[in-house]
This record gives C-alpha cells, sequence and structure tokens, in this order.
C-alpha cells in the first residue's frame, strides 16, 4: 500500500497547485461573467518569468512573486486592452469564448521564438524529504501546500469580510443592481483581474515548479486540470473549486499511482465527464452550467 | 511551381474547403461551437487509413502497430470515414450537446480535443501513438500508377467531386425550412423551443451530418498525404478552419468556401514563400502565422464580425424581430 500513500503525499502537492489554479479561473468567470480560456497560457508566461529570474542566480521563492506580479498586471491588461472593449461591443459569450481561445493561441506563439521549444526546470533545490510515515514530500512540496492554504484562507477571509470581497460578491450576483447601490462595479473588476491574475501567476511557478520540466505546451494541461476542478465545483465558485481541486488533485496522483501518470490529464478529464453527464451545475452551485448564458 | 506543387495546393483547397462547409453547418448555421472538429477529421483519417491499409503484421507494416487492416478497395476507406466522423459524433454530442450552457459546451469540445490527442498520442496499440499511421495506401493505386501527373489529376478530381457533393448537400441544407429552423434555434432557442422544434434533436443532426463531411475531408487528405499522426490533428487546426469561417462569413456556404482559401490556403502559401524567401529565422515564421491567424479573428470580430460575405438576412420590412435580429446577430 506504500505507493498509494506516497500517491497521497503528492495528491496533497497536487491539489494544493490546482486550487490556486482554479479559484483564480473561477473567480474570473464567476465575477467579470468571462471564460478566459487563455489562462493557462497565463499560467506558463508566468513560469517563464520566474525561470527567468532564477535562472540569474536568485532563488525561486522571489521569481515565485516576480511571477505572480506579471500575472496579475498581464491578466488586468488583457481585460482592459482586449476583453473589456470586446464585451462591451456587445460581443455574445461565445464570441467572447472564441477571442479568448485566439488570445490564448497568440500568446503561446509569441512566446515560442522567445523561450524555445526545448523544456526548461528551475534552479533549485528540492530540499530535504520530510518522511511522515509512507508520505515523502520534500520541503519545497510542504511549502507549496502550506502556501496554497494560506492563500485559501486569505481568499475566504477577503470575500468574507472584507469591503472589496462583499463588493465582489455582488458584482458577481447582479452588477446592474450593485452599480445602482453605488459599488464602482468597474474598479471591482479591475481588482478581480489584479487578483486572479495574480493567483493565476503563483500558480503557474508553483505548477512549474512542482514539475520536473516545462514547456509551452505545459499551459494546455494546466487550463485543463483548472478548468476541471472549477466545473466540478461549480464554476463561478471559488469553494467549490477548492473542493473540486482536492477531488481532482488525489484522484490524478491515485490514478497515476494505480495506472499510468500519462493519463493523469485524461482521468482529471474523465471527472470532467462525468460531472457533465449527471451533475452539469457542479457540486456546489445552484444554477451553474444549466442556466442560459448571458 | 510544378505540376505536384499545384496539386497538392489544390487538394488541400478541397479538403478545407468541404472542412470549412461542414464547420459552417455546425458553428455558422446552427451555432454549435465545435472545438473539437479536428477531432472528427483525425478519426475519418484514422478510420480510412486502417480500412486500406494490410494488417500490420504484413512485411512492410510491421514497424507500426495498429488495429483493424482490412485492405478494403477505394470508396470503402473514404465511405468508412465519413461514416467514423458521423458515428464518433453520437456519444460526444450525447454527452456535450443535451444539458450544457453553450459556452460550457465550447469548453467541453475543446478539451475533448485535447484529450483525444493526449490519448491517440501515448496508446500506441491502437493506432500506432505519436509516431502515427505511415505507408497508408492510396485511392486505386493497385489499379494506377501513382507516381505520374495523371494520378494527381485523378486526385484533384475525385476530390472536386466531393467538394461538389457536400457543396450540393450543405446548400440543400442552408435554403431548406430545415436550414431555417437552424437559424432560428441559432438565434434563440427559447422561442425556437416554444414553437415545438427540439433543440437537442436539431443539434445532434448537425453534429453528426458535420462529424461525417469532416470524417470525408479527413480520408481524403490522408489518401493523398499516405501519413496520419496525432501532431496533424492539435487542437490549433480547429482555430483555423474557424478564422476561416469567421473572415469569410458566418452561415453562408459561399462565404465558408471564399474563408478556407483565403485562410489556411493562403496562409500554407504565404508561409511557404516567406521561408523560401530565407526572412527571418525559419522556426519564427510558422508561429508569427499562427499569431497572424489570432489577430485575424479577433480583427474580424471587432470590426466586420459578419464577414466577408455576410449571411443573407431574411428579414421583413417592418417586423417586430428586426430589431431583435440585429440585437443578437453580434457574436
Amino acid at each position: 500500500m506504500s505507493i498509494f500513500a506516497a500517491a497521497f503525499g503528492f495528491g496533497l502537492v497536487s491539489m494544493s497547485v490546482i486550487a490556486v489554479a482554479a479559484v483564480g479561473f473561477t473567480m474570473q468567470f464567476g465575477i467579470t461573467n468571462m471564460i478566459n480560456l487563455a489562462y493557462g497560457q497565463v499560467m506558463i508566461s508566468s513560469a517563464y518569468v520566474a525561470y527567468y529570474i532564477n535562472r540569474a542566480g536568485v532563488t525561486i521563492w522571489v521569481g515565485m512573486i516576480a511571477g505572480a506580479v506579471f500575472g496579475a498586471v498581464f491578466s488586468f491588461l488583457l481585460n482592459r486592452l482586449v476583453y473589456a472593449p470586446f464585451q462591451r461591443k456587445g460581443t455574445s459569450h461565445i464570441g467572447m469564448v472564441i477571442v479568448s481561445l485566439a488570445v490564448s493561441l497568440m500568446l503561446a506563439n509569441l512566446l515560442l521564438p522567445i523561450v524555445g521549444y526545448f523544456s526548461v526546470s528551475y534552479q533549485e533545490h528540492a530540499g530535504n524529504l520530510v518522511r511522515l510515515g509512507d508520505i515523502v514530500v520534500t520541503n519545497n512540496q510542504i511549502a507549496i501546500i502550506l502556501l496554497s492554504v494560506a492563500l485559501m484562507l486569505g481568499i475566504h477571509a477577503l470575500l468574507r469580510y472584507t469591503r472589496l470581497g462583499k463588493a465582489m460578491r455582488a458584482t458577481a450576483a447582479n452588477p446592474t443592481l450593485a452599480r445602482n447601490c453605488g459599488i464602482p462595479t468597474q474598479r471591482v473588476i479591475d481588482m478581480v483581474w489584479l487578483i486572479t491574475g495574480a493567483l493565476c501567476g503563483l500558480a503557474g511557478v508553483i505548477a512549474a515548479l512542482n514539475s520536473d520540466s516545462f514547456v509551452i505546451a505545459s499551459g494546455a494541461g494546466f487550463l485543463i486540470t483548472a478548468l476541471a476542478a472549477a466545473v466540478l465545483g461549480g464554476a463561478g465558485q471559488p469553494y467549490g473549486a477548492m473542493i473540486g481541486a482536492v477531488i481532482i488533485g488525489l484522484i490524478t496522483e491515485l490514478s497515476a499511482a494505480a495506472w499510468s501518470p500519462e493519463y493523469k490529464e485524461v482521468v482529471a478529464f474523465g471527472v470532467l465527464v462525468l460531472v457533465m453527464v449527471l451533475r452539469p451545475q457542479g457540486l456546489l452551485a445552484k444554477r451553474g452550467a444549466l442556466a442560459a448564458a448571458g | 511551381m510544378n505540376t505536384y506543387y499545384a496539386a497538392n495546393l489544390l487538394i488541400y483547397a478541397g479538403v478545407d474547403i468541404i472542412a470549412v462547409l461542414a464547420l459552417n453547418l455546425q458553428f455558422g448555421v446552427s451555432g454549435i461551437v465545435n472545438f473539437s472538429f479536428i477531432v472528427f477529421q483525425a478519426a475519418g483519417a484514422y478510420a480510412a487509413a486502417v480500412l486500406s491499409m494490410p494488417p500490420h503484421t504484413a512485411a512492410d507494416y510491421s514497424f507500426q502497430v495498429y488495429f483493424g487492416g482490412y485492405q478494403l478497395p477505394f470508396p470503402i476507406p473514404w465511405i468508412g470515414g465519413a461514416l467514423a466522423g458521423g458515428v464518433l459524433a453520437i456519444p460526444v454530442g450525447l454527452v456535450v450537446l443535451r444539458k450544457l450552457r453553450s459556452d460550457y459546451q465550447a469548453i467541453a469540445l475543446l478539451v475533448t480535443s485535447i484529450i483525444a490527442n493526449t490519448v491517440i498520442n501515448n496508446a500506441r496499440p491502437f493506432l500506432n501513438g505519436a509516431a502515427g499511421l505511415a505507408l497508408v495506401p492510396q485511392p486505386l493505386q493497385d489499379q494506377v500508377d501513382t507516381n505520374t501527373d495523371s494520378y494527381l489529376y485523378l486526385y484533384i478530381a475525385l476530390t472536386a467531386v466531393c467538394v461538389g457533393l457536400v457543396w450540393f448537400l450543405a446548400a440543400r441544407i442552408v435554403n431548406s425550412p430545415y436550414g431555417r429552423t437552424l437559424r432560428a434555434m441559432r438565434e434563440h432557442e427559447l422561442a425556437a423551443t416554444a414553437l415545438g422544434k427540439n433543440p437537442v434533436a436539431l443539434k445532434m443532426t448537425m453534429f453528426m451530418v458535420g462529424g461525417a463531411i469532416a470524417g470525408l475531408s479527413g480520408a481524403i487528405l490522408v489518401g493523398f498525404l499516405t501519413v496520419w499522426a496525432p501532431s496533424t490533428w492539435l487542437y490549433p487546426e480547429t482555430i483555423i478552419l474557424f478564422a476561416a469561417l469567421i473572415v469569410g462569413g458566418r452561415g453562408n456556404n459561399l462565404g465558408a468556401i471564399l474563408g478556407a482559401l483565403l485562410v489556411p490556403v493562403g496562409f500554407e502559401e504565404v508561409t511557404r514563400q516567406l521561408i523560401r524567401m530565407n526572412v527571418g529565422p525559419p522556426n519564427v515564421i510558422p508561429a508569427l502565422e499562427w499569431v497572424a491567424i489570432g489577430l485575424f479573428i479577433l480583427g474580424f470580430l471587432w470590426f466586420r464580425p459578419e464577414g466577408v460575405r455576410p449571411e443573407p438576412r431574411h428579414v421583413f420590412e417592418g417586423s417586430p424581430e428586426t430589431e431583435l435580429v440585429e440585437n443578437v446577430g453580434t457574436a
């Protein structure tokens, strides 16, 4: 059974990584009504920003902050310069999905000539091994888990106890009503893109740190796991995304131990299909995928 | 420009026209955002390949593994390719098209496309994994010498016949009362449902028809290329077809044909010329080609969302529908 205990340890790390990515993705969707298919590409771009800083001899933990800042600024600009104008123009939901897919494609191919085709990895010592029974994790992985838990608590506190968080929830529930109540929805949405962008950037760096090596194409895999967790939990629901991340993280790692690591994303996809057939609205959402677009 | 290159260009144009016409039936006319379109083309190509190839135990084929290998004579592989695309559409459609909201459908299909590619890539015994299938027999190769110019003309003629058939079918669907129902569903699904139309049945039908046509396009392509591998059907290939349709004009068959000639064919040709003229490092140009395709999509959605040849609107003067149509018409 020790292989499954080890897989459980990896599962803990995996779910931590997925949670950060999925919460960012689902908040973007829930509050700004934008399915941002370029999310995976912004993640991998941030991972590369951290890579170049790390290669200059700086520790990856500083690179991680740089990745988060890059993710925040980039996502903010992406919304201001591309998504928001299209939305203002009255582009439909589906049109916006196509726009974000086009952005994703452009981003990947703008990066390709810059970062090259070869896979890279961070130069960071993984830290000492920590054993808890059969579970073996590195110090770095423990740091990732703690970071993720802290971020989740932070998001919870933000949404529950701050004025900004309440304004975000109000904007998500009904933007017009929120604006009529005096909430500056435009500024709230800007803040959402900055915060979720930072989560996206962080998620990219820790996902890259947690995998042996990464290439531009890893972005699609990042997007799929984040999507699976977000949809599983009920799109637009941050707490749902956290639960989704726990489930997807555990299932993918356990299946990798029992079967083959090449099929991790396939298993995540299998979970996604099951959810879409059995409970399309996700675990937590009341309407979610079932409601009419718009 | 030698004969082989010209033939290559014409056959690609034919395949792209067939594919974009099929995508037009799904996305342009019925509003199904089929981001896994290329998977159906791939299914057709693989089906045509295993139907026409000898078993993988045959002398020259032992370097690859795949199921089947039936050595069936021409038209059967092409018909089989179309069937494979249509049949594959049934399970995918049943999962995706029944309950989900339209933007979720789009995401689910995109993810399906990425995962299908991963699975075929890793599961080697099924269709030879990442290396793909090679030495796929060409149509009629046991009766005609395939290394002659006249075989190229024959292949162009066969492709042209298929283009004609698909265009005829697409025109019949678009201009029929059934096509009108599809457009009604695309514009206002709830209203169409209220009038007694069944949107799930309509979408499933167009998903299967489009899947079958996509499968046929794959069969034509693999018969000409004689190789087929997962790297030839990555999900961005679907985006090129979407770009073609958005540029050409959604909902308009002529627009779809125009888009197929402008975007996939035109871009291939421009890229080839640029590489030949040594403008910039060779691996940067294909990457920039994708960027340009993205810009094309954004540019057209911004400045001319209806495309070069817009869909003809049949709206009666003074009808209250006019305003509604204008509101929902922008995507």
